[in-house]
């Protein structure tokens, strides 16, 4: 490829790598790049975003959670970030033709939680939803292809033992989502559990997230994905009282654009936007069900265990 | 083509792992098109020297801008260092979990469970105790946590088809001494609770020979024990079950009330060794904990149905995949000659369990969950 000395003067240098390794282009922001808020915000609504089959919870986030944003979600444990995150992991997958985003999703699991049981019901539960649902040929054409199966194949897990290979593993994301285009979707569940464990020196740790909020950030931007991140919650005394507080600190709240906080108010879990560009700060009212991830003043279908 | 590089100082000095960075270099193409690729990777090399950084991971511990620093390399080029280094460290490409579902990959989340020998009991837990983490039963004193260890300990050597993990137990106790008659009992009414397992296969087990059974009477021996005996006995494949009895006995007696701030880095210490123990050799964890009365005003981790809650706090609660509680209740049940205090094991929160409660009774031959019609 010839080019002459003006047209090489004008780039910057960063297009210059992305044209060597023949990226594939994305419709988002390019770096160096100069857009009109008008174009910024068509292109936000061309991006969706993710039910996360709590109406309330929806409505709450002005259509579910963002793409192309970072979203934290923190909570005590049990409460239902884990949930959460494989509700939001069945429901990118929605056909287009019910007015989800049919996309894949990949799952860095660094706690162990991510157990195939419970995903097997969400998604059980979804196909079942949608087969209801289903009134024209077209919906009832998809249901034939969106099925266990290919829920289970369009979610991509990743296990990271520590924060070593958590780091690894978004080094290589970029390759990733390049072979992949269809993946919209990075879950991290959960950041603090390796970040807490085998790293005594503080300014190490807040450096690291810092390097790894920037890396995600710049991936929700450039490839158009949604990452959502969940974190856990520590004490802190203040006025000699405690209060439960997101962890890893004060740098890492500035990671995410919006922040969720999920609480137990007596015997109510309760979800609380405390950080969002969009919406007012809100609470709204959830349960997990055997379903999933619902309101909650929904009735349940069945309640029973099953194995 | 414009170069980002600067001035570049090539010296020759040994370094370790060399080998180490060779290999992870050769697999990887540069994306430069100015030099030979060799030329560039004896460069990144070269550097790589000069920085003493001994090893793939200390790569990756560092932020970015530190090894760059270090080695003083352009940033392309600490861009390849690092993602030659990300390949040498990873696991396992990311896989399908259609492709998990299918049992494709060994070492992710398989489904296996440890069942702990009641029909009922299994049914609460779905199959049993997840093999990749850390399950921790909580209860006051006299509920009957030691007992459901013990029945744990014995149903892990049965063989996978019958819920075990044809493995023994390590049993590490930290407060009382270990309860061996009570084990010996249990391991003679065997057949009579485990009764749809053929007789002959319960007379081949030798159960008490594969109860390895450990005393840690300080924090210290449990360091060693955890990190010198256990993977032993892991790695043999003798042992497919780890229970600590119990954790809350050597974090309360060892630290004063001020000095949470160094227990909680000596639990996370604790745990996260467990957490490679079972991670490695795809093993559960059993943990035994005490409660603590629930203080009013205190942020609550959980919908309050008892006064009581588990102890070591936010900290370790944040450690556990299962917690399960069990306490007694004011009734009694009894069959035949024999009489139990009934006792109410609680699933609080797991990934895959609803919050669900079921009555257990604790008999000559074991523990044994009420079923629903009884």
């Amino acid at each position: 490829m010839f080019l002459t000395l003006p047209s090489i003067l004008e780039k910057w240098p960063c297009q210059w790598s992305s044209g060597a390794s023949g990226r594939r282009a994305s419709p988002s922001f390019n770096a160096g790049e100069a857009v009109t808020a008008l174009e910024l915000l068509q292109r936000e609504r061309e991006c969706g975003s993710i039910t996360t089959f709590s109406s309330q919870l929806d409505h709450a986030l002005k259509g579910g959670l963002p793409v192309g944003k970072v979203t934290e979600i923190c909570g005590a444990p049990g409460v239902g970030k884990t949930h959460l995150c494989l509700q939001l992991s069945v429901d990118i997958q929605i056909p287009r033709s019910f007015g989800g985003l049919e996309a894949q999703v990949i799952f860095m699991d660094t706690e162990g939680s991510f157990v195939l049981q419970r995903v097997v019901d969400i998604a059980a539960a979804v196909v079942r939803h949608f087969s209801l649902l289903a009134v024209d040929g077209e919906q009832k054409d998809t249901m034939q292809t969106f099925n266990m199966e290919s829920i289970l194949s369009n979610i991509f897990l990743v296990r990271c033992h520590d924060y070593v290979e958590l780091q690894a593993e978004l080094l290589l994301l970029p390759d990733f989502l390049r072979d992949k285009p269809r993946v919209r979707l990075l879950v991290i569940d959960s950041v603090a559990f390796p970040f807490r464990q085998h790293l005594d020196d503080l300014s190490q740790r807040t450096r690291l997230l810092q390097g790894l909020a920037q890396q995600v950030i710049s991936m929700a931007t450039r490839h158009n994905i949604a990452v959502v991140i969940t974190n856990q919650m520590t004490t802190r005394l203040q006025d000699s009282q405690s209060h439960l507080v997101p962890a890893l600190g004060e740098i890492w709240g500035h990671a995410s654009t919006t922040r969720i906080i999920l609480q137990w108010e007596g015997s109510q879990q309760v979800a609380a936007i405390v950080k969002s560009p969009c919406c007012i700060d809100t609470a709204i009212q959830y349960q997990i069900t055997s379903e999933g991830f619902r309101d909650a003043n929904q009735p349940e279908i069945t309640l029973t265990n099953r194995r | 083509m414009i170069c980002w590089g600067q001035k570049q100082q090539l010296k020759r000095q040994r370094i370790k792992n060399m080998t180490e960075i060779l290999q992870c270099l050769a697999g990887y193409r540069p994306t430069t098109v100015n030099g030979p690729a060799q030329e560039q990777k004896c460069r990144i090399v070269s550097h790589f020297q000069s920085a003493n950084l001994k090893s793939v991971r200390e790569v990756l511990s560092l932020p970015a801008v530190d090894v760059q620093r270090l080695t003083g390399l352009a940033h392309p080029e600490v861009h390849q260092l690092l993602t030659a280094a990300a390949h040498a460290c990873r696991r396992h490409a990311p896989l399908s979990v259609l492709q998990l579902q299918r049992g494709e990959c060994c070492r992710c989340e398989s489904g296996l469970r440890l069942g702990v020998s009641c029909p009922v009991l299994d049914g609460l837990l779905r199959g049993g105790l997840p093999v990749g983490g850390i399950t921790e039963l909580s209860g006051q004193s006299g509920a009957g946590k030691t007992q459901l260890a013990l029945q744990i300990s014995l149903s892990v050597q049965y063989p996978v088809e019958h819920g075990g993990l044809g493995g023994g137990a390590l049993y590490i106790c930290t407060e009382d001494s270990f309860p061996i008659r009570r084990l010996q009992q249990m391991i003679s009414e065997q057949a009579n609770l485990r009764s749809e397992v053929p007789s002959s296969l319960i007379r081949g087990l030798r159960f008490s020979d594969h109860v390895y059974i450990e005393h840690a009477a300080d924090l210290d021996s449990l360091q060693v024990c955890l990190s010198r005996r256990a993977p032993v006995l892991l790695a043999a494949g003798l042992v497919r079950l780890i229970v600590v009895d119990s954790v809350a006995a050597l974090f309360r007696s060892e630290f004063q009330a001020e000095d949470w701030m160094e227990r909680n880095k000596q639990l996370l210490t604790f745990s996260s060794m467990l957490h490679q123990l079972s991670q490695e050799f795809t093993t559960p964890v059993l943990c035994i904990n005490q409660v603590t009365d629930v203080l009013k005003d205190h942020d609550s981790l959980g919908p309050l149905s008892s006064s009581v809650t588990p102890a070591l706090g936010l900290a370790w609660a944040n450690q556990v995949l299962v917690r399960l509680m069990i306490r007694r209740l004011q009734k009694t049940v009894s069959r035949g000659d024999q009489s139990s205090a009934l006792r109410q094991l609680e699933v609080v929160f797991a990934p895959h369990l609803a919050r669900s409660k079921c009555e257990v009774a604790v008999w000559r031959e074991g523990v044994r969950g009420v079923a629903a019609f009884e």
